[in-house]
């Protein structure tokens, strides 16, 4: 049913003890440890599944798969081994021969001596001369290798230790012969050709294996599931405590999910057993007591894939509250805000759009809506800062600009905020400021108030979620000392900056004295004087939030210079000088194509990791420090059960 | 005592002086993730579970280059209280 969070029972209360497997649990674990080793040798890897089957066919078609396919594809697999391992020792043997090719000898001729000591190995410097000195009585063969030569010395036995002693002298490094027979040459191509006749031996066990993969896949996989399943379920009592007469189970369960558990427990054993809520007191002091009661995060459709990031941090509490949301709110707007360029938006959703039917795992696929519902946010941004694959680029073309007479006005008045306009709407906003031009300027100041804006609302909600968790956790010193002077800590800073540049004295008072209080109120806090040394990091909080218009302008100017690049330095350069679009030569504008595309396609590559990694940060370090995972994070809700994904219900 | 410097060379020290600012703190950040980034790959690797708040350790020492680029900007854009030095 998957309703039930089970919790393991630890076995310190002396009356119950801890339960034991039921029915055909060690066959189950047998056959599936069985399974699992095939499906290593097969190579096997857990895919989304192409069929499903009934239990009945599992049972029937088991005995036979895990058997005689099972004890086939292990046949197989070993003989390959053992090929492999042939084909390696024969390649060793061809390696040491190899180096004796050079010398005049037949193999049988270094062994079998009883008053003859051999050497045989690669020196550095001429030894005959040094040898003869040592045993007047030898053989020296030398033949030149590729970067040394190869000699094989025959000396009397009782000289050995003599000659062995010159030999080292040259730098003799020993060669170990092996014991064949026959012509060197011989002997190698006899060695090839055994390698090339495993070999042979060998592809077609290996397209065996393959078929007997293709073929079974989806079985092996089902069964794997059924197999999983059985175990699960035979050995859940180890989970459960125990008496003689009877047991208990003890577990979690969703409120309003109680009266379904119940009246199924208690249809499926017939009476003989009591289902019971432990009263709501009781409970609350569990959670006091820091029990790990699970979280089963509860979101609409739409925000579920923001759950993925909240979990990549921690799962949350019992008692907190759960910032999915949050993220879903603020992490596609982020997102959007810096990579902020139509054509870049509408191609990471194509590509998005490609992905998704490619990648069907769960993980994969919450990830994917994550960017996709950032990239629809670029777009929208991209018509607010008129960008289509950066300024300078189709913007111009599809929505025109404004005329030069009206550029060089604006710039005098210090108004400036870009030339682009919304075809025949031309600019709006107050001042014109749309289409804004990031790499305006005047632009880039309005960004950075904005992003700090952003940041303080990021942060308050931040700021204001600790509190009520604090307050929920009954710790109101933390909540009222720790947590709210951040709050005014940080938008006071704000109002009290806003007023400098505006000009409005009063504001900055207004904003000091409280930036006083809230110092006032760290320092009475839980940490004492220490809490003050917090103060540069609420601080750089809110710098932090620069990045927000930071990265943004790197991928513009990325755009802006691979723009720059094709039309205005490679076509006219490559076109002898040519400043007209209509005199630039073929060869000129298929070159300056390749950069742009190249160029752009590293920044939008750039342009789905710094949008998704930063705001990332903003939320993990910035927001959720405010308020989040105080206690270390929960437990998730994981109810008894398995999913069939093989296996027909 | 009057610094006598024409207003081209000026900006171009103020320029000089932003790009150092967010380079140097660029390095310096990309130092300081350099050692983290080590770890967080090490356990990681041990636990997987680990990944989300070894990114956030990682990615701590990125403010430093955002004040690198506050300063830069104040430099470039917000330039005026130093045009009082420069003589016509």
């Amino acid at each position: 049913m998957r309703l039930l969070h089970i919790v393991n029972y630890n076995g310190n209360q002396p009356q119950f003890e801890i339960g034991k497997p039921i029915g055909k649990a060690k066959e189950y674990s047998e056959d599936l440890i069985k399974l699992r080793s095939i499906t290593r040798y097969l190579d096997l890897k857990n895919k989304a599944p192409d069929k499903t089957f009934p239990e009945s066919q599992i049972l029937s078609e088991m005995d036979n798969l895990l058997n005689n396919v099972g004890a086939d594809v292990i046949a197989t697999y070993e003989r390959i081994t053992a090929i492999e391992a042939e084909v390696k020792s024969k390649q060793d043997l061809i390696r040491s021969l190899t180096p004796l090719a050079v010398l005049p000898l037949p193999l049988e001729s270094y062994h079998g001596y009883d008053s003859l000591a051999t050497f045989v190995g690669t020196v550095a410097t001429p030894i005959d001369a040094d040898v003869a000195r040592v045993s007047p009585v030898n053989e020296i063969y030398t033949g030149s290798a590729k970067n040394a030569t190869q000699v094989a010395v025959f000396v009397p036995a009782d000289k050995a230790s003599e000659v062995s002693a010159v030999l080292s002298e040259h730098g003799f490094s020993e060669t170990s012969v092996p014991k064949l027979e026959g012509n060197v040459d011989s002997a190698i191509a006899a060695q090839e050709s055994s390698i090339k006749t495993l070999e042979a031996e060998k592809t077609p066990l290996l397209k065996k294996l393959a078929d007997i993969k293709k073929q079974h896949e989806d079985l092996m996989l089902a069964t794997d599931e059924y197999l999983s399943m059985q175990t699960q379920k035979t050995e859940a009592p180890l989970r459960f405590a125990e008496t003689d007469n009877a047991f208990v189970i003890d577990g979690y369960i969703p409120s309003d999910q109680f009266s379904r558990l119940k009246s199924e427990l208690e249809s499926a054993a017939g009476g003989k057993l009591e289902v019971s809520l432990i009263a709501d007191k009781e409970a609350e002091e569990l959670v006091e007591k820091g029990e790990d009661v699970p979280t089963q995060m509860d979101n609409p459709s739409l925000v579920k894939p923001y759950e993925l990031i909240t979990k990549l941090f921690a799962i949350p509490e019992y008692k907190e509250f759960d910032p999915s949301l949050l993220i879903f709110v603020f992490f596609p707007i982020m997102f959007g805000m810096i990579l902020g360029d139509v054509g870049y938006g509408i191609m990471i959703f194509l590509v998005l759009l490609l992905l998704k039917k490619k990648f069907r795992t769960p993980g994969w696929q919450q990830l994917i809506n994550v960017v996709m519902i950032g990239s629809v946010w670029a777009t929208i941004f991209g018509i607010f800062f008129g960008e289509i694959f950066g300024p300078l680029g189709l913007w111009g073309r599809i929505m025109g600009h404004l005329p030069e007479h009206e550029i060089e006005l604006a710039k005098e008045a210090g108004l400036y905020f870009g030339e682009g306009v919304f075809g025949s709407l031309g600019r709006l906003g107050p001042l014109g400021i749309f289409p804004l031009d990031r790499l305006a300027t005047n632009a880039v100041l309005l960004l950075i108030g904005t992003s700090i804006f952003i940041g303080v609302i990021h942060c308050s909600v931040g700021s204001i979620l600790g509190i009520k968790t604090f307050l929920g956790y009954g710790e109101k010193k933390h909540a009222y000392f720790e947590k709210l002077p951040v709050l005014l800590f940080q938008v006071f800073l704000t109002i009290a900056l806003l007023g400098l540049i505006m000009g409005q004295m009063w504001m900055v008072a207004l904003g000091g004295i409280f930036i006083l209080v809230s110092m006032v109120m760290l320092v009475m806090g839980p940490e004492g004087p220490m809490g003050l040394a917090h103060v540069p990091f609420y601080l750089s909080n809110l710098v932090s939030y620069l990045r927000l218009l930071a990265i943004g302008l790197a991928s513009v100017g990325l755009a802006y210079a691979a723009n720059q690049l094709a039309f205005y330095v490679i076509m006219p350069m490559l076109s002898g000088g040519a400043k007209d679009s209509a005199e630039f030569t073929t060869l000129a504008i298929i070159v300056g194509l390749l950069v742009l595309v190249s160029v752009h396609f590293i920044n939008l590559l750039l342009g789905i990791l710094s949008p998704f990694m930063h705001p990332l940060r903003l939320h993990y370090v910035e927001m959720f420090t405010k308020f989040y995972s105080n206690k270390g994070g929960g437990v998730e809700y994981s109810p008894f059960g398995h999913v069939r994904r093989f296996l027909k219900a | 005592m009057a610094v006598v410097a024409d207003a081209g060379s000026l900006y171009g020290l103020l320029a000089v002086g932003a790009g150092l600012a967010t380079g140097l703190a660029g390095i310096g950040a990309g130092m300081g993730e350099q050692g983290i980034g080590a770890a967080v790959v090490g356990v990681v690797a041990e636990e997987p579970g680990f990944l989300g708040k070894g990114l956030f350790l990682m990615l701590l020492p990125e403010t430093l280059i955002i004040f690198g680029l506050a300063v830069s900007l104040i430099l470039m854009f917000a330039w005026t209280p130093f045009a009082g030095i420069v003589t016509p």
